[in-house]
C-alpha cells in the first residue's frame, strides 16, 4: 500500500479576544491507498480543525497555519493555489459530516443535489454525459447505499427522510465522486443503534469495492473496533498513539489511551471508572511538553519539558509517551 | 425499605393528533419502579421512551390511563400539580447546552428552585447553593459567578444535577444525561448520580440509548418500541440472555470495544429496513416487520405482556403459552 | 460575618460583569468603523448636552434677529454662515441636535417598553386568546404607515415637539412588540424554561428573567438602528411644519427655511441637512457595531 495522504507536524492556532490558541500541536498522521483509518479523540482535541486542515476550509481569520505540511499524494495541500484545491475537492477528497441536514440543501429535492454532484464529477473527468446517465448514475449510487425506492427518494426534499436515510444520501453523495479519500466526521453519531449499524457496514461495504481510503473520525471506540484497520488517538491538538485498531484497543499504550478505555463502559459490566481526572486544556497557555502531562498519573520530571516523540512499541504501534523510551 | 413502588405506570396512553394522523407515542404500557431502584427506559426513535418520561413529570397529561407516585394519582399536566409535587420529582435534560440559561449566573440559576420552594432566607440559600456545588465538586467560589457558556459541558451537567438536587427530590428523571458529553467525563458523571443516589436515597429513571451504559448503571431496564413496552428484566439478566427479538436485534448491534464484550453480544440479528413512524404502527405486533422469527399471529394479534418469573416480563407470541 | 459574605458575592457578581463588558468591548472595537461612529456619537452628544457653553453663539438659538449679518456664507466668524434672519447656522445646528436626540430618546423610551412586554407576553402564549389579541392590535398599528399616522395626530392636535414625540411613539411600539414575540415563542421551547416551569416558577419570573434576558441583544441592536430612523422621522415632521416650530432649531425645519433659498444660499440647508445625516450614519455604525458584539462565533 503506497502513502496517500501524510500530515507532517502540523500545528494550527486560533486568534481570539483573549490571544492566541495553540490548538494543532505537531499533529502527524498518515493514510495509505486503500486503508482504513480511524481519528479518535474527545470534544476539542482538534480533530474536526485536522480535517478542515486537510481540505482547506478553515476560516482564515481566525485560523493560522503555524507550520507543518499535509502532503497528499506528494503535493503540499497547503501550498495548493485555488484552482489546485478546487481541483482537489472534487476529484481526491471527498466528506461526510455529522448532520446531513447541514450537508444538504433544504430547498432542493435530493435528485437536484445529486445530478448536479454527478455532472460535476463527469465533468471535471473531461467527460459529459447525457441525461440519462446522469439519472442512471445517481439512481445507481443511491441503490449502492441500500435505499429503497431510489426514483421516488429523488423527488423527496430532504426534511421529508429519516436521519438514517439523510446519511445514506451524504454517503450516495460522497462516493459518486469516485474519489480516494474519504474523510467522515462521526457520520452516524446522531443516528439510532440500528441504524448506524446498518449504515457502517454499508460504508464498509463500499468503500471496499471502490478501494477508496478512508479518514474515519469518531469518539466512539466502539465504531473504529468496527470499521478501521488503523486507529490514531488524539489528545489536545496532537496524535498521542497510533496502530493496529485491535492490538491497540485489547492493550492500549498511553495513560490517555488507557484512561479513555477504562472510561468507556463495558458490556461485561464491571462499571465505569471514574473517568480521567482534570480537564482537557486551555489552548490559550497549554501545557509545556507533552499537553497531557498534568493529567497523567504516570508522570515524569522530564514530561513538561518537550514534547515526547512518538516510539515503536510493536508492529506499527507507537506512543508518544516517555514511559516507553527505552522500549523502542 | 417498603414494598410499595415509588411509581406505578398503568396501562399509560399518550396520542397526539395531528394533521398527518394520530401520533401514537406511548401505546398501553405498564410498570412499577420499586424505592431506590434504577429503572432504565431502552428504545430508538419513535420508541415513546421520552414521552414516557414527560408523562411521569407532566409536560404532557396522559391520554389515558394512570400514573401514580407514592400511592397518589399524579396524572396532570404539571401546571395543575401540586407545588410538593414538583419537589419530589426532578429531571436532568440532555443537552446541558440549552438546560442552563445561557444570560444567567449559576448563582441565579441555581436560586430559582430554592426560592420557589421558599427554601431558606437570603442567606441561608447562599450557603445552600454552596453545598449544592460541593456535592458535586464545583469549588462554589469559582463558579457560582460564571456563565454556562464558560464552563466545559461536563460541569454544566454538574450544575444542572445540582439544580435537580436543590429541592430534596425523591425521583430523579435523568434524560440521556451524558450522551452529549465525553466518555471521559461521562465516568465521573454517572459514579456521582450512583453515589448520589445511595446517600441521598433517590430513585432514578434513567433514559439512555447507550447500552453499554445501561449494563453498569440500571438494576432494571425497560426496552420500549413504538410506544409499546418490549421487555423488563433485572438488568443482568436482560443483558445475558435477551428473550424478545428486538432486545436481541439491538443488543448485537453494539459497537463494542474488547473481545470479552464481543462474546457476550447475542448472535447477530441484521436489522433491515427502516423504523417505522408511530403515525403508522404496522398491525399486530408493531415489530413483525423486522423481526426475523416472524410468525403468522404476529400480523394479526398484538402480543400480551407475559411474567415469565423473577421480575421478567415479555411482550411476544413465542411466549404466549407461558403464564400471565 | 453577613456583611462579609455579602460583599464577597456582591465582588464577585460586579467582577464578572466587568469581564463581560470587557469582552463585549473588544468584540465592538474589531470594526474601526463603528468605533468611528461611536465618537462621532459621543461628539455629538457631549456638543447637545453642553450647547450653551461650547457655542459661538448660543442666543442665536432663541429668537433673534441681526439682519445686518443675514445671509452671510461660510466664514471664520459664521463657521456655517448665516441664514436670512441673521442667526448663526453653526450654533444653531448644535442645539438642533438636542431636539433631534429628545426626540429619539423620548420616542423609543415611550415605545419600546410597551412593546417589548407585550411581545413577550404574547409570545410566552403564544397559541392562547392573549397572544390573538395583542398580536392582531399590533397587525392593526403595524398597518398604517408612520409617517401617516404622525400627521394625522399631530394635524388633528396642536403641532408641536411634544406632540410629535407621542405620535412616533404610538407607531413605534409594535415593531418592538413583534420583535419580541418572534424571539419569546421560540424561547419558551428552550430546556431551561421547560425546567423553570416543571419547578414550579411563576409565569412572571420565566417571563421577565428567563425570556427576557435573551432578548436583550437583539432589541438592543434594534434600537440603536432605530434611533436614525425616528431622528429623520423627527425632522421629515419639522420639515413639512408639524414638528418643531420656528423660530426654534429644528433640524427639520431649518433645512424648510433654508430650502427656498437654494442653490444661491446653499448653506442654509446644506449644512443642518449634514447634521442630519451625519447623527443617522453614526448610530447605524454603532448599531452595526453592537450586532457583532452580540452575536458570538464559538471556536
Amino acid at each position: 500500500m503506497d502513502g496517500l495522504l501524510a500530515i507532517k507536524d502540523l500545528h494550527v492556532g486560533f486568534r481570539i479576544f483573549e490571544g492566541r490558541l495553540h490548538v494543532l500541536n505537531g499533529v502527524l498522521l498518515d493514510v495509505r491507498e486503500g486503508e482504513r483509518v480511524g481519528l479518535v479523540g474527545e470534544t476539542g482535541c482538534g480533530k474536526t480543525t485536522t480535517v478542515k486542515s486537510v481540505l482547506r476550509v478553515l476560516p482564515t481569520p481566525p485560523a493560522v497555519v503555524l507550520g507543518g505540511e499535509i502532503v497528499y499524494r506528494g503535493r503540499d495541500v497547503l501550498k495548493m493555489s485555488r484552482r489546485q484545491m478546487t481541483a482537489l475537492r472534487r476529484h481526491e477528497l471527498t466528506a461526510i459530516f455529522q448532520d446531513p441536514l447541514q450537508s444538504l440543501n433544504p430547498v432542493f429535492t435530493i435528485g437536484t443535489q445529486l445530478r448536479d454532484i454527478v455532472k460535476d464529477s463527469a465533468i471535471g473527468q473531461g467527460r459529459r454525459l447525457s441525461r440519462r446517465e446522469v439519472e442512471a448514475r445517481c439512481i445507481q449510487a443511491l441503490q449502492e447505499t441500500g435505499m429503497p425506492d431510489p426514483e421516488r427518494i429523488m423527488t423527496n426534499y430532504p426534511v421529508q427522510l429519516s436521519g438514517g436515510m439523510r446519511q445514506r444520501i451524504c454517503i450516495a453523495e460522497a462516493l459518486s465522486t469516485n474519489a480516494r479519500l474519504l474523510l467522515a466526521d462521526e457520520p452516524t453519531t446522531n443516528l439510532d443503534v440500528t441504524i448506524q449499524d446498518q449504515i457502517l457496514r454499508k460504508l464498509d461495504e463500499l468503500v471496499d469495492e471502490k478501494g477508496a481510503s478512508v479518514v474515519m473520525i469518531t469518539h466512539s471506540m466502539g465504531v473504529v473496533r468496527d470499521l478501521t484497520q488503523r486507529v490514531n488517538i488524539m489528545y489536545a491538538g496532537s496524535i498521542v498513539e497510533a496502530g493496529g485498531t485491535r492490538v491497540l484497543l485489547e492493550a492500549p499504550k498511553h495513560p490517555y489511551t488507557r484512561g479513555l478505555m477504562a472510561s468507556v463502559p463495558k458490556l461485561t459490566g464491571e462499571g465505569i471508572s471514574e473517568g480521567i481526572p482534570g480537564r482537557i486544556p486551555n489552548y490559550l497557555d497549554p501545557p509545556s511538553g507533552c499537553r497531557f502531562h498534568p493529567r497523567c498519573e504516570h508522570r515524569m520530571e522530564i514530561c513538561d519539558q518537550e514534547s515526547p516523540p512518538f516510539y515503536e512499541i510493536g508492529d506499527g504501534h507507537r506512543a508518544a509517551c516517555y514511559l516507553y523510551q527505552e522500549a523502542s | 425499605m417498603n414494598d410499595h413502588p415509588i411509581l406505578s405506570v398503568d396501562h399509560l396512553v399518550k396520542h397526539f393528533p395531528t394533521k398527518a394522523g394520530v401520533v401514537r407515542a406511548v401505546d398501553d404500557i405498564s410498570f412499577d419502579v420499586a424505592a431506590g431502584d434504577t429503572l432504565g427506559l431502552v428504545g430508538e426513535s419513535g420508541s415513546g421512551k421520552t414521552t414516557t418520561a414527560q408523562c411521569v413529570l407532566g409536560i404532557y397529561p396522559p391520554t389515558s390511563g394512570q400514573i401514580s407516585f407514592d400511592g397518589q394519582p399524579i396524572g396532570v399536566v404539571f401546571s395543575r400539580r401540586k407545588k410538593e409535587l414538583k419537589r419530589s420529582i426532578r429531571i436532568v435534560f440532555q443537552d446541558p447546552g440549552s438546560s442552563l440559561n445561557p444570560k444567567r449566573t449559576i448563582k441565579q440559576i441555581l436560586s430559582v428552585p430554592l426560592k420557589v420552594h421558599g427554601m431558606g432566607s437570603t442567606r441561608e440559600r447562599l450557603s445552600m447553593m454552596n453545598e449544592l456545588l460541593e456535592m458535586v465538586e464545583l469549588p462554589p467560589a469559582e463558579y457560582l459567578y460564571k456563565h454556562p457558556q464558560s464552563i466545559g459541558g461536563g460541569e454544566k451537567q454538574m450544575v444542572a444535577i445540582a439544580r435537580a438536587l436543590a429541592t430534596n427530590p425523591r425521583f430523579v428523571v435523568l434524560d440521556e444525561p451524558t450522551s452529549a458529553l465525553d466518555v471521559s467525563v461521562q465516568g465521573k458523571i454517572i459514579n456521582l448520580l450512583m453515589r448520589l443516589a445511595e446517600e441521598l436515597e433517590l430513585t432514578y429513571l434513567f433514559i439512555t440509548h447507550d447500552l453499554s451504559l445501561m449494563r453498569n448503571v440500571a438494576t432494571r431496564v425497560a426496552i420500549m418500541y413504538l410506544g409499546k413496552l418490549c421487555e423488563i428484566a433485572r438488568t443482568e439478566r436482560f443483558f445475558r440472555a435477551p428473550r424478545h427479538p428486538y432486545t436481541k436485534m439491538l443488543l448485537s448491534s453494539i459497537p463494542v470495544v474488547t473481545s470479552d464484550e464481543e462474546s457476550l453480544k447475542p448472535e447477530k440479528v441484521v436489522s433491515q429496513g427502516e423504523i417505522p413512524s408511530p403515525v403508522n404502527v404496522p398491525p399486530g405486533c408493531s415489530f413483525h416487520l423486522r423481526c426475523p422469527v416472524r410468525m403468522p399471529i404476529c400480523s394479526q394479534a398484538d402480543p400480551e405482556m407475559r411474567d415469565l418469573g423473577d421480575g421478567r416480563v415479555v411482550r411476544c407470541h413465542l411466549y404466549d403459552d407461558e403464564a400471565t | 460575618m453577613q456583611w462579609e459574605e455579602r460583599r464577597t458575592d456582591l465582588q464577585a457578581t460586579l467582577a464578572q460583569r466587568r469581564r463581560g463588558l470587557a469582552r463585549g468591548w473588544y468584540r465592538f472595537s474589531r470594526n474601526p468603523l463603528s468605533v468611528i461612529g461611536l465618537a462621532v456619537l459621543s461628539l455629538i452628544v457631549l456638543a447637545a448636552i453642553f450647547a450653551p457653553y461650547i457655542t459661538p453663539y448660543p442666543e442665536h438659538a432663541k429668537p433673534y434677529t441681526n439682519f445686518s449679518a443675514g445671509s452671510l456664507p461660510p466664514s471664520s466668524t459664521y463657521w456655517f454662515g448665516t441664514d436670512r434672519v441673521g442667526r448663526d447656522i453653526f450654533s444653531r445646528v448644535i442645539f438642533g441636535y438636542r431636539f433631534s436626540l429628545t426626540i429619539g430618546i423620548v420616542v423609543l423610551g415611550l415605545g419600546v417598553a410597551p412593546g417589548v412586554i407585550l411581545g413577550l407576553v404574547a409570545g410566552y402564549h403564544q397559541g392562547t386568546w392573549i397572544e390573538t389579541i395583542i398580536m392582531r392590535i399590533t397587525d392593526v398599528f403595524l398597518a398604517v404607515p408612520p409617517l401617516v399616522l404622525a400627521l394625522a395626530i399631530t394635524a388633528m392636535l396642536t403641532p408641536n415637539l411634544m406632540n410629535q414625540m407621542m405620535a412616533i411613539a404610538l407607531v413605534w411600539w409594535p415593531w418592538y412588540a413583534r420583535l419580541v414575540f418572534a424571539l419569546a415563542s421560540s424561547l419558551r421551547s428552550e430546556y431551561f424554561v421547560r425546567e423553570a416551569e416543571l419547578t414550579g416558577a411563576s409565569k412572571l419570573h420565566i417571563m421577565f428573567r428567563e425570556i427576557l434576558p435573551n432578548c436583550f441583544a437583539p432589541v438592543m441592536t434594534k434600537m440603536t438602528l432605530d434611533m436614525g430612523i425616528v431622528i429623520l422621522l423627527g425632522a421629515t415632521l419639522s420639515f413639512i411644519g408639524l414638528g418643531v416650530q420656528p423660530p426654534k432649531p429644528g433640524l427639520g425645519t431649518m433645512v424648510a427655511e433654508g430650502a427656498k433659498r437654494l442653490p444661491g444660499e446653499w448653506w442654509g440647508t446644506i449644512f443642518p441637512a449634514l447634521a442630519i445625516v451625519i447623527v443617522i450614519l453614526a448610530f447605524n455604525l454603532v448599531g452595526d457595531g453592537l450586532r457583532d458584539v452580540f452575536s458570538v462565533e464559538e471556536v
